[in-house]
């Protein structure tokens, strides 16, 4: 007596896309939230002449509040330099960009230490700007 | 006569196989809007203090203030920064006396201090920022 084989059928049940979709989802938004700086209160200020740059290795802010972030994570004035310099490590120049965004009403106790902590570390300063409205 | 039972599905049930291409067309979106920032602005690259030149007492200085603006201590109209900064700078050839250093009075106003950093980029001078130095002394008990 010949007995058929029967082919099973391994499928990948299509219900359980929706749920590994959703996880991938949350995963996303929580790993771009702790890497972003979006979330935080700031106001750019404007100039003339802004050009288009290009992506940076790092996003140096300060709020309304006068506090620092470094790549969205609040951080202390003399910790700037440091947590900068590991970040960019050993990039070549030209790639050394680092975001400077600054509430356009902090006040120069608070924006000159960050430039000159970047600027020792040899970070290439961007301040990030809005074009002025004539 | 036969009368028509009228059947009400009130559950209609989505395809489940959509909900895959929903949440990716989600995660399309969050990294969409997370991409978009602003990000175009001004490039400045201040000179190291190792790269200053002993004469540094030549170069222009500019001190800003919450509103006001000098130019080697004369205050002038912030309208009339740049034409007096490019007179200033006129017939200065090497990068070095194209230094301008800026001090800022602690309560300059970032809004104000890329202004007037703006112009001097224009004029073709080079921004380097002067702080002041804070020394912390012990005064001995008596």
């Amino acid at each position: 007596m010949k007995i058929s084989r029967r082919a099973s059928k391994a499928d990948v049940p299509s219900m359980a896309m929706g749920d590994i979709a959703f996880n991938l989802l949350i995963f996303f938004v929580i790993l771009a939230r702790a890497e972003d700086d979006s979330h935080l209160h700031w106001q750019p200020a404007s100039a003339v002449e802004i050009t288009a740059s290009g992506a940076a290795r790092v996003s140096v802010l300060i709020d309304s509040d006068n506090k620092y972030y470094i790549n969205g994570q609040q951080v202390g004035e003399t910790q700037i330099a440091g947590e900068v310099e590991s970040l960019l490590g050993n990039a070549a120049a030209g790639e050394r960009r680092v975001f400077f965004k600054v509430h356009k009403d902090a006040q120069a106790m608070y924006f000159e230490p960050a430039i000159a902590a970047i600027s020792e570390v040899g970070g290439d300063l961007v301040h990030v700007l809005e074009q002025k409205k004539e | 006569m036969r009368k028509k039972r009228l059947r009400l599905s009130l559950l209609v049930e989505p395809p489940a196989s959509a909900t895959g291409d929903i949440a990716f067309n989600l995660i399309i979106f969050f990294l969409v809007c997370a991409s978009v920032q602003p990000d175009s602005g001004r490039e400045q690259s201040l000179p190291r203090s190792d790269q200053n030149s002993a004469e540094q007492t030549e170069n222009i200085q500019v001190q800003l203030t919450r509103n006001a603006v000098m130019l080697n201590g004369a205050i002038i109209r912030q309208n009339d920064f740049a034409i007096a900064l490019s007179r200033s700078l006129k017939g200065k050839v090497r990068q070095e006396d194209r230094v301008v250093i800026v001090q800022s009075k602690p309560d300059t106003p970032y809004s104000h201090w890329i202004i007037v950093t703006e112009m001097i980029d224009r004029a073709g001078g080079i921004v380097t920022i002067q702080t002041e130095e804070v020394q912390e002394m012990v005064v001995p008990n008596s």
